[in-house]
């Protein structure tokens, strides 16, 4: 029988511990899933199980002992691994053909008609048969990971190990990717190990792992899982004691309330284990802001935005309304052109075709921006702080940026430091704080001359569940109080429900545009966000 | 050694240097190095500007002043000004050298008296200076010495030199200079390719492809190195072909010994390049520290510059540790002695080469980690 058992396992990274004494068992053709957010410890498991990296504890694979890479090699004929990252294992100049030659060759396969019936069959079931010829580089972030998986796959490991395959992947892509993983267990018998920050993922595995800072915080099926907190979980209610969290229009307590229980989702787990450990999330309140502003009725408005790298179509011709007071989710997978949209927005990218409105005035060129730019508040993708300033640091800096004199500042500051709850961390170092909390000292900063538009590039990428509650309640609040308007993008699907108004992108091309209820209201089979898009996905392909 | 999978690699590589034009880089750096320190480098003088205040205008005064015309070394200027609006010429950078002749040069010459001539020379760069220095006594000495025969003056000097100049006779820049830069050039080269192939896969993250695989970490830098390897020996003959048709040196030595001797140091190239590509994570960090450390060393322990033989204390220590003082030697004697294996240094300094790539490659493999750090 083989089986995969990992005993008292715990990687050490830069003296701290990335997970520790994690044990666990894996049977033939069972897949499991590790779920939690970047930095929880998946990742690190993953790579001690992979033997890629040094580790403390013992790894069981059908009897074969190890304790270190070094060891690890007699099981990496029969292991097939595949990092983190779209594209990571592949060579931007080589085929797709080429890519199976050389891994068949990098495991010293023979190549008879065995292996040209597999390599056929992996082909056609990634959907790659027609595209041999076409370079790595040249590929969608979801065919390269199919590409990646197939050349994985090869040599048919009987241990698989994949780390986020999914992640930015387009829905179809996803759903795809998840149908080869299938029939490669049932057929093969293989084991495999997934990780993935999507929860609704969940339902694929046979056993899901959570991760939360180091630790499984639980494990099971997911049906089981979710019945283990169903007596935790209620429709969201205001009457609650301080041990409670509210989000996603659930409630989470450990004490009774006096609601009814609902369907609990998986993300309930994060929250209940919060609770368990006295954690709940910050109350946020917003206050009003301090300077009165006139806000248009039409806050951005664009009209076939196109914008061209060569021949690569990014963006193509989006039209796109934002109103004032208005959540506007900008969804899709890495690569749909969510980023380059709002480069376009900020002057950051020239703008190839079409016209862009802001504030009720045409932007035509750089100068007709000079005088929005303190009614825009713009955090980027990786939150541009400068790492080696203290938060506080890095506040006056932007306010300064914007000329608020220091005493405002001062006081902004103090206010959105308490408020957003970074107020224990304003003499740190970013580089040295979880990304939560970066994620959100990015917002304060972005609010410091109070704009009346916020565009939000991917804040919520990588950041834990709770975190990620939390932020969606300071985007809310914000709205509540301050009537911004506010365009964030995300390649969580499941975000468009916090949203008000919904656009899906794909290519480069606008696939889906309305608001959340008439989504729902025209797609009534559909049980969540994930499944309105996979059918705006199949309908466009 | 699983000879398929190295093969599977090494094609692979290939594919990626030509498709990402990198190839470009492997047959150009190396010809552009050559060719800009070829022409660029210059440390003998000629063509020195001269100019000669002649306050005699003598018979024999024309004659010493002549004698500063028609050759390579001066471009010679008789003019009547002061000796302050000489000095000014020299400080503007219009003259590189004065030559006063006094009044009573004549006289005092044919009366037996000592005479003094005056020599002012630019010497802001002390050997371009001391060299038009020494041009100038030279002359001088040669154009008294013909006068004093012609005057049946007795030769007070009873020794004459008889000056050989050996291995480089027409003491030509090329000579000294190209050869050295060969040593220089294939230092630098090979250890960027070399450092950049393994790099590059740390950078963009496919170096997990080995991490997984059953690959030894023998074979893969095998699999890595081999590449530039081959494709820089073929630089040994583009750079020869170069030194020798575009540069006009002269070949004395041994064909067999130059092109061993460089593939043996080609080796220890790629050998830096490897070990800086295992300590570096980033391209351009590995590109930047490779430049640092073989440009430098290169150029300054190469005995180009200056012969090896004058530096003494650390400097003299510095060269040694250094590979291409060693192979210089050796290629030196190709081109200009002719001495080959017949000389015992050159076969210690081989030895000592090929004892480089041990102990260098010995270090790699034992540094190189199948794990992420």
């Amino acid at each position: 029988m083989t089986t995969l058992e990992i005993r008292d396992v715990s990687v050490i990274y830069k003296k701290l511990a990335a997970v520790s004494h994690i044990s666990l068992h894996v049977s033939k053709g069972e897949i499991i899933g590790f779920i939690g957010a970047d930095g929880a410890g998946k990742s690190s498991l993953i790579h001690a199980i992979a033997g890629v990296i040094q580790f403390e504890g013992e790894i069981l694979y059908s009897g074969h002992s190890y304790h270190s890479p070094q060891e690890a090699e007699a099981i990496k004929p029969i292991m097939g691994l595949m990092p983190q990252g779209i594209g990571l294992v592949l060579y931007d100049t080589l085929s797709v053909m080429e890519h199976l030659e050389f891994f068949a060759d990098l495991r010293g396969l023979t190549k008879d008609e065995k292996f040209y019936a597999y390599r056929k069959k992996l082909l056609h079931m990634s959907g790659l048969s027609d595209f041999t010829d076409r370079l790595a580089g040249n590929l969608s972030g979801g065919m390269m990971q199919k590409l990646s998986l197939i050349c994985t796959l090869l040599h048919r490991p009987k241990l698989l190990i994949l780390d986020e395959p999914t992640t930015g992947v387009d829905p179809l892509s996803r759903l795809e990717l998840w149908e080869i993983l299938d029939n490669i267990r049932k057929e093969e018998g293989t084991i495999i190990i997934v990780s993935t920050a999507y929860m609704q993922e969940a339902a694929k595995m046979d056993r899901i792992f959570l991760f939360d800072e180091g630790n499984i915080i639980a494990q099971g099926t997911s049906r089981a899982l979710l019945n283990s907190i169903a007596s935790y979980t209620y429709i969201a209610t205001q009457d609650t004691t301080k041990n409670a969290i509210t989000f996603d229009k659930r409630t989470y307590s450990l004490e009774n309330l006096n609601a009814e229980h609902t369907q609990p989702t998986l993300e309930g787990l994060f929250f209940i284990n919060a609770l368990k450990n006295n954690k709940t999330l910050a109350p946020v309140t917003i206050e009003q802001r301090q300077t009165e502003k006139n806000i248009p009725e039409i806050v951005m408005q664009a009209k076939g935005i196109s914008k061209y790298f060569g021949s690569f179509v990014a963006n193509d011709h989006i039209n796109m309304t934002l109103k004032r007071g208005e959540i506007l989710g900008l969804l899709g997978a890495n690569g749909a052109g969510k980023t380059t949209f709002i480069k376009m927005l900020l002057g950051l990218y020239k703008i190839d075709d079409g016209e862009l409105k802001l504030l009720g005035k045409s932007i035509k060129s750089a100068q007709d921006r000079m005088t929005l730019k303190g009614k825009i508040g713009y955090v980027s993708q990786h939150f541009a702080l400068y790492n080696d300033m203290t938060v506080k640091e890095n506040l006056i800096y932007f306010a300064n940026m914007h000329k608020i004199p220091l005493q405002t500042a001062m006081q902004r500051i103090n206010t959105y430091a308490k408020e957003l709850g970074f107020d224990k961390h304003m003499n740190d170092l970013p580089k040295e704080l979880p990304l939560g909390v970066n994620q959100r000292f990015s917002i304060a900063a972005a609010l410091l001359h109070e704009p009346v538009v916020l565009f939000l590039d991917e804040p919520t990428s990588g950041v834990d569940t709770l975190a990620r509650a939390q932020f969606w309640q300071i985007l809310h609040k914000l709205k509540e109080k301050w009537g911004i308007s506010i365009l964030i993008t995300t390649h969580y699907m499941s975000e468009a429900e916090y949203c008000d108004k919904v656009v899906l992108l794909k290519r480069g091309k606008k696939i889906a545009d309305d608001t959340v209820e008439n989504l729902y209201k025209n797609n009534p089979n559909a049980k969540t966000f994930e499944d309105i898009f996979l059918a705006y996905f199949k309908a466009e392909s | 050694m699983k000879i398929n999978i190295i093969k599977a690699y090494m094609l692979k590589e290939f594919k990626e240097l030509f498709r990402s034009r990198l190839i470009v880089m492997v047959y150009l750096m190396p010809s552009m190095i050559l060719l800009l320190f070829g022409y660029g480098i210059k440390l003998d003088v000629s063509h020195a500007r001269i100019l000669i205040l002649d306050y005699d205008q003598s018979k024999y005064s024309l004659q010493l002043a002549s004698k500063f015309e028609h050759t390579k070394y001066f471009n010679a200027k008789s003019l009547h000004v002061s000796e302050q609006e000489a000095l000014r010429m020299i400080k503007q950078a219009k003259e590189d050298a004065i030559l006063i002749i006094p009044a009573s040069f004549e006289k005092n010459l044919l009366q037996g008296k000592k005479s003094e001539v005056g020599v002012f020379v630019d010497t802001s760069f002390p050997t371009r200076g001391a060299t038009i220095e020494a041009y100038i006594q030279g002359t001088i000495i040669s154009a008294v010495q013909e006068i004093a025969k012609s005057l049946g003056i007795v030769q007070t000097g009873l020794i004459q030199i008889d000056n050989r100049n050996l291995f480089n006779q027409a003491m030509r820049d090329e000579n000294a200079i190209v050869p050295g830069l060969i040593g220089l050039v294939l230092l630098i080269a090979p250890a960027i390719l070399a450092a950049l192939l393994i790099v590059k896969e740390k950078e963009r993250g496919t170096i997990f492809n080995f991490y997984a695989s059953p690959l030894s970490r023998g074979e893969f830098l095998f699999a890595k190195l081999f590449p530039a390897f081959l494709l820089h020996s073929v630089n040994i003959f583009i750079l020869l072909l170069l030194t020798l048709y575009v540069f006009d040196v002269p070949f004395r030595g041994s064909f067999f010994l130059y092109w061993f001797a460089s593939e043996l140091y080609i080796l220890i190239s790629i050998s830096i390049g490897m070990l800086i590509s295992i300590i570096t994570s980033r391209q351009i960090v590995a590109v930047v520290l490779t430049l640092i450390i073989t440009i430098i060393p290169g150029f300054l322990y190469s005995g180009m510059l200056m012969p090896i033989s004058s530096m003494d204390g650390a400097s003299k220590i510095e060269a040694h540790i250094f590979p291409v003082m060693y192979y210089n030697h050796i290629i030196y004697d190709t081109f200009l002695i002719g001495q080959g294996l017949a000389s015992q240094k050159i076969l210690l300094y081989l030895g000592i080469l090929c004892l480089y790539i041990f102990i260098l490659f010995a270090i790699g493999v034992k540094l190189l980690k199948k794990e992420m750090k």
